[in-house]
């Protein structure tokens, strides 16, 4: 167990399916992102440096650094915080309350992190659709989740994915449109 | 729950055909691939929907614009720093409006690591005053307890932004860069490194002036220290380093300015595509950086107003050079400070030979290497060297035809060759590299026929001899080129070989000999048709001898840099330029100037150490690295370059070469240099008796004597000491002009030899002698002159220790004792 760090146990515990695992996790990552979250949702839109990407990508060097985490799990750690962002801004979602919606649900999905600006109703039905979509595909969740709330561009969400970025836009051009189709049928 | 799931893939498929079908044939081409309509309409709605265009919100206005921190008046937010926001401030001071920039540390960010950092920026800017360093104006608590900084407001762009809005050329994007490295440096020399320089920290404004923002992650140089940092920059320039998190130095910032100047010249950052996760990958494996001129951009081409392709042609070379050698994973790799990137960049910009080493490709083994090796050459390598020797006659176009016929017959020469020297045939159990050449220069006019390339053959065997130590031989063949040559007026052959030859004439001690060759080989290599090769060398041969047998004019210095210059703009091979940076570098060390000596040093070692054949040349080079480092009054930091060249020649031609003997010498001077005359010792008694045997009583043994001798006094054997300064002078007495430096040097260490056993009567005219020799002896170098200043100091003493009374009481010390 030398090698491997503390992190990365947990991650493989994460990812074998071990619930206790995640709430460790989450510990870990949470105040962070929920620190950027509060900030966006007060309205102070930092340009640059506070957007989850960089602080995901600071806590990822500070764990290799600690030893805590190894590189080879670099995937599952992006994946998960990806996850986590998303639950971070549903939970901030719902600590507003359902508020009534005067018109349909912007789809959070141009290239910058529109969801930023989503409503807290808009941000659970979201949240409910991609559930729907972690049924379906998993992949492609995880590939909305590390796009649209950790803020990856394609490139990057392609390399930690291990595919090509072609692919990735091909794909999210499809989810795009089945998230819009969900999010404003009824 | 999931309608979709039956049909997910299905439908997929579906989306993708529509997207690639033709708005008219759409609905055919999917009834054709699927039957469901229904399926087909999910599809199609889905297509539909991908396309619809949300309007893009507008940001909330930012709710601090229009209030107050202490008495500034937030006008508008300027844009977000490392660690909070930047806001455009007024005041009235003094009767008049005063605009400024203020940091204020936002609150989600208030941790004591930001508070920490905010303090140190505000300290570290307080104490930069430099035109192009944002200056600081005040500091201070809001009301709502959260620390600001006011600095000095700058309306400008930036850096990258402002090249590209001004459509700026190459020059005109250098000449900014230079100003940056200006401030940087200047805050180097303050001790602090940036740590996160990138354009966005740039600013320059309408009028053209560059301002250095954001300190917040910059760091005090603690002398002793090696710091590291936690803190984040931003991670396309950080340095390898800084993403492993070891030790920072300034060379982080090089590797910094090096990314910025990538981004200027190519339009796009280095590893651009890479996500972070890539570029930690990159940073541990200490890959390097994909090459600028692969990277250039179609937009950043036309921003210069130059096609992509005449763009990548400018950028190769010295620029490309340039930002690699700052972007090396490796800090030592680097450039050592801001200092030789800034010169280097301006000599690029008036059109002077960068001293950074240039990428090239073609390669030639072990061309005129000026150092006797003495050493044994293999018979491989010395094959290499003649076949690439014919190879490289390439560089001639019209002959390009006739390569391929060539090669062929070289081929079978070879075979010949080696069939000839095969045992069967010589009847011997085996052939020696000299006789495998000797029958290979007999053979030669059998299969080439060609004048022209039998010279060029030729050269290559001289070559071969001269590297196997065979300097006769080599001189022989070379007599005939050079006379065939003059006959049918082969002015690139005839200057090659008379330079070749100059050298080897010097080599043997026929100095008017050599001087007339050289000469005449640069004379004609001025000629139109010889190539850049030759012309470099005609010049180094000329320049490199006369001043190595102290004629040193600044004319010699001109023609050397002249021959680097040469083989930067002409690309020769990397084993070529460093062999003429290395010869530059020695001429600047005899000459004192010891920075440049070091970089041409440092570039010929970086193609050195990346070939394991050229093992002597890289440690000849270490030497004399080692020597400047050591003149510079760092003896033990010479110590490990020492070692590595004694490893290298131990490896190349024996313990018991001159080279590695003359290393071993030196290793001894740097120890007696720190007062370990105890390790230097032994050494020294080792290497001595190997010398003996080597140079007999010939005055080169004297430098071994020199310090066999200095070793004896600083361990306290006064008298052994003083018996090996006796030899020393008996052996110079005679050979060496009795006003020379070396014998000032070996009545110094006789005079000390004998203070140390208290013959102050006996040592005075020894010590007067050495004082007279070594002032008037007209020592430049920094080694010559700290010579100069023990010898009077040694003069000082004696004289004092005479004035007492002379008969000294052991409490009363010596200068040699107190050395100890």
């Amino acid at each position: 167990m030398a090698d491997a760090g503390e992190i990365t146990i947990l991650l493989r515990d994460w990812r074998a399916g071990d619930p206790a695992a995640i709430e460790h996790l989450f510990e870990l990552v949470y105040p962070q992102l929920r620190q950027i979250a509060g900030a966006l949702f007060r309205g102070e839109r930092p340009e640059n440096l506070l957007q989850p990407t960089s602080v995901v990508n600071e806590l990822f060097l500070k764990l290799i650094r600690q030893r805590s985490l190894r590189f080879e799990d670099r995937e599952h750690f992006y994946s998960l915080s990806a996850r986590l962002m998303r639950r971070v801004l549903v939970d901030h979602a719902r600590s507003e309350g359902r508020q009534k919606r005067d018109h349909g649900i912007p789809v959070p999905l141009h290239e910058d992190l529109a969801w930023i600006d989503a409503r807290p109703a808009e941000m659970m039905d979201l949240d409910r659709v991609l559930e729907e979509l972690e049924q379906l595909d998993p992949r492609k969740c995880r590939m909305v989740e590390l796009r649209f709330f950790l803020g990856f561009t394609s490139e990057e969400t392609a390399e930690l994915l291990n595919t090509s970025k072609a692919t990735v836009d091909r794909e999210l051009r499809f989810i795009r449109g089945w998230l819009y189709d969900r999010l404003h049928e009824e | 729950m999931t309608r979709d799931a039956e049909n997910w893939e299905l439908l997929q498929e579906l989306f993708h055909l529509a997207e690639t079908t033709p708005e008219a044939d759409r609905e055919r081409v999917l009834a054709e691939k699927c039957p469901d309509e229904r399926l087909r309409r999910r599809a199609l709605k889905i297509f539909t929907a991908s396309s619809i265009e949300e309007p893009v919100k507008t940001a909330p206005k930012d709710s601090a614009v229009g209030t107050r921190i202490g008495p500034y008046a937030l006008i508008r937010h300027l844009g977000t720093g490392g660690i909070g926001a930047v806001y455009l401030v007024e005041r009235i001071a003094g009767g008049a409006l005063q605009r400024a920039a203020l940091k204020v540390l936002a609150p989600h960010s208030a941790g004591p690591a930001f508070v920490e950092r905010f303090h140190r920026e505000q300290h570290i800017l307080a104490t930069l005053d430099h035109p192009n360093i944002t200056r600081m104006l005040d500091a201070g608590l809001s009301e709502r307890g959260q620390p600001y900084l006011v600095m000095e407001y700058v309306d400008g762009a930036h850096l990258d932004d402002y090249c590209n809005q001004h459509k700026l050329g190459i020059a005109e994007r250098l000449q900014l860069f230079l100003k940056v490295c200006d401030a940087v440096a200047y805050a180097h020399r303050s001790l602090i490194v940036h740590l996160d320089l990138k354009p966005s920290n740039i600013l320059v404004t309408e009028d053209g002036t560059v301002k250095l923002l954001d300190f917040g992650t910059s760091k005090l140089i603690q002398t002793d220290s090696r710091l590291t940092t936690t803190v984040m920059a931003t991670p396309a320039y950080a340095s390898p380093e800084q993403l492993r998190n070891e030790a920072v130095t300034t060379s982080c910032d090089i590797y910094a300015l090096g990314a910025i100047l990538f981004e200027l010249l190519a339009g796009t950052r280095p590893g651009n595509k890479a996500s972070v996760a890539a570029m930690i990958e990159r940073a541990i494996k200490e890959q390097e950086p994909e090459k600028l001129t692969a990277a250039v951009t179609p937009a950043a081409a036309e921003q210069m107003g130059l096609s992509e392709s005449r763009l990548r042609q400018m950028l190769r070379g010295d620029l490309a050079t340039i930002v690699q050698k700052c972007l090396r994973p490796r800090a030592r790799d680097r450039y050592p400070s801001i200092d030789p990137l800034a010169s280097d960049v301006q000599r690029y910009l008036s059109g002077r030979p960068v001293l950074a080493r240039p990428q090239t490709t073609l390669y030639r083994v072990g061309k005129f290497v000026r150092r006797n090796r003495g050493g044994v050459a293999t018979a491989a390598v010395v094959v290499v060297a003649l076949v690439t020797s014919v190879a490289y006659a390439g560089w001639r176009q019209e002959q390009a035809v006739r390569e391929g016929q060539r090669a062929l017959r070289m081929q079978a020469f070879m075979y010949r060759l080696f069939k000839l020297a095969n045992s069967n045939y010589t009847g011997k159990s085996s052939t020696t590299v000299p006789e495998f050449l000797e029958l290979g220069v007999k053979m030669l006019p059998q299969y080439i026929k060609n004048p022209s390339d039998l010279r060029e053959a030729q050269l290559g065997m001289a070559e071969s001899m001269y590297e196997n130590g065979d300097l006769d031989s080599a001189q022989k063949v070379l007599t005939d080129t050079i006379a065939s040559a003059k006959v049918a007026s082969d002015f690139p052959a005839e200057a090659e070989a008379e330079a070749f030859s100059g050298n080897i004439a010097y080599l043997q001690g026929q100095m008017q000999q050599g001087e007339s060759l050289t000469a005449h080989a640069l004379e004609l290599s001025r000629k139109p048709g010889v190539p850049p090769a030759v012309r470099a060398w005609s010049a180094v041969y000329y320049a490199w001898n006369r001043d190595n047998e102290g004629f040193r004019s600044d004319e010699n210095l001109r023609l050397l840099r002249y021959a680097a210059k040469e083989c930067q703009d002409n690309k020769l091979s990397d084993r070529e330029t460093a062999g003429v940076l290395y010869m530059l570098g020695e001429d600047l060390e005899l000459r004192g100037q010891l920075d440049e000596a070091e970089q041409n040093f440092n570039a010929a070692l970086d193609v050195y150490s990346k070939d394991p054949l050229a093992i002597c040349d890289r440690s000849a080079v270490e030497g004399d690295l080692g020597y400047v480092i050591e003149m510079r009054g760092n003896a033990q930091g010479a110590l490990p370059i020492y070692q590595n060249a004694y490893d290298g020649y131990k490896a190349c031609t024996g313990a018991d070469s001159p080279g590695a003997l003359t290393i071993q010498d030196s290793q001894a001077g740097a120890l007696l240099k720190l007062g370990r005359g105890k390790e230097a010792l032994p050494l020294m008694e080792a290497a001595v008796p190997v010398w003996r045997k080597i140079e007999g009583s010939s005055p080169e043994i004297s430098e071994p004597l020199y310090y066999l001798s200095r070793a004896y006094v600083q361990t306290g054997h006064f008298v052994d000491g003083e018996k090996i300064a006796k030899e020393l002078v008996a052996v110079q007495e005679g050979k060496v002009a009795p006003t020379d430096r070396r014998f000032g040097a070996s009545h110094m260490i006789w005079a000390e030899a004998l203070v140390g056993q208290h013959k102050y009567e006996e040592a005075l005219p020894h010590a007067q002698m050495a004082d007279k020799l070594l002032q008037e002896g007209n020592g430049i170098s920094p080694g010559a002159k700290m010579m100069n200043a023990e010898a009077h100091q040694v003069l000082m003493d004696v004289q004092a220790k005479l004035a007492q009374g002379g008969k000294s009481s052991p409490a009363n010390e010596s200068a040699a004792l107190k050395k100890q």
